[in-house]
């Protein structure tokens, strides 16, 4: 029996996460995988049997990666100025340092490699972020509200100020860091747009 | 267990079909995938063998090109 290299694993899944970011899932192939991260295809194929299967294996690190992240020091049964704040630092901290495989996870939704994975998360989030809605709503520190709006007021602003920061820039080419504290400023107007 | 990587020309589905009736015969293979998106066309073998010539023999009778990749 051959002996497993992780480091060589670790390699090729690195490098195939950057690759599929720059060239999207369509574009991306096992052989340009071992011409880009010069390592030779039987080596890739040792540990991945396909495509799909280097795929899959990707999506599920970073998928758990993701929610380990999304969900550290988050209960449900918080307030919800107070659950939502970690939600903001959690969302933020992920970004800011995962943003290949932030972008990845992007792709993968919108592709049929993703489909199942997707819906898996979903179906968590959907659990954990259902019941701290629900929970707000009658504790009255939430306003009742489209979910698909609450996300955009809840998130969206964190989202754009992150983009903002990542480009070193925002409106018409202004230098732009997002600080702590912008950050709490915009977070105390969206708990404003959120209250009943 | 062994995993060994060939490169072929099974192109087609029915060309894996045409291979899975040679490799059944194989008690040693515990498990084989062709990844036909692949330029190569890369047959890789799960075996508890060690013998790539075996399996070449095998693919080659089959009416199919097979060489081992090296790592």
């Amino acid at each position: 029996m051959r002996t497993r290299d992780e480091n060589k694993v670790r390699i090729i899944r690195e490098a195939a996460l950057k690759m599929m970011v720059k060239e999207g899932l369509d574009g991306f192939s096992m052989h340009k995988l071992a011409k880009a991260a010069n390592i030779s295809p039987a080596t890739i194929y040792i540990y991945f049997k396909d495509k799909e299967d280097l795929v899959a294996q990707i999506s599920r690190d970073a998928a758990t990666k993701m929610m380990d992240i999304t969900f550290k020091n988050f209960d449900p049964s918080m307030s919800f100025s107070e659950g939502l704040r970690v939600q903001w630092v959690n969302r933020a901290k992920y970004c800011m340092k995962y943003p290949d495989q932030m972008h990845f996870l992007e792709q993968l939704r919108h592709s049929p490699y993703g489909e199942k994975l997707s819906e898996m998360m979903g179906e968590t989030f959907k659990k954990i972020f259902g019941d701290f809605i629900s929970n707000a709503i009658k504790k009255k520190e939430l306003v009742k509200v489209p979910v698909e709006v609450y996300w955009s007021i809840a998130f969206a602003p964190l989202y754009n100020l992150v983009k903002f920061h990542m480009a070193g820039k925002s409106l018409g080419g202004r230098k732009f860091i997002l600080s702590d504290k912008i950050m709490r400023e915009t977070f105390e107007l969206v708990l404003k747009a959120l209250k009943p | 267990m062994n995993i060994l990587i060939f490169k072929t020309n099974i192109r087609l589905k029915k060309d894996v079909g045409v291979v899975k009736s040679y490799l059944s015969a194989d008690e040693s293979i515990i498990q084989w995938n062709v990844d036909r998106d692949d330029t190569d066309k890369i047959l890789r073998v799960v075996s508890t063998s060690n013998d790539p010539i075996e399996i070449i023999k095998t693919i080659n009778e089959a009416g199919y090109h097979c060489e081992e990749l090296p790592d």
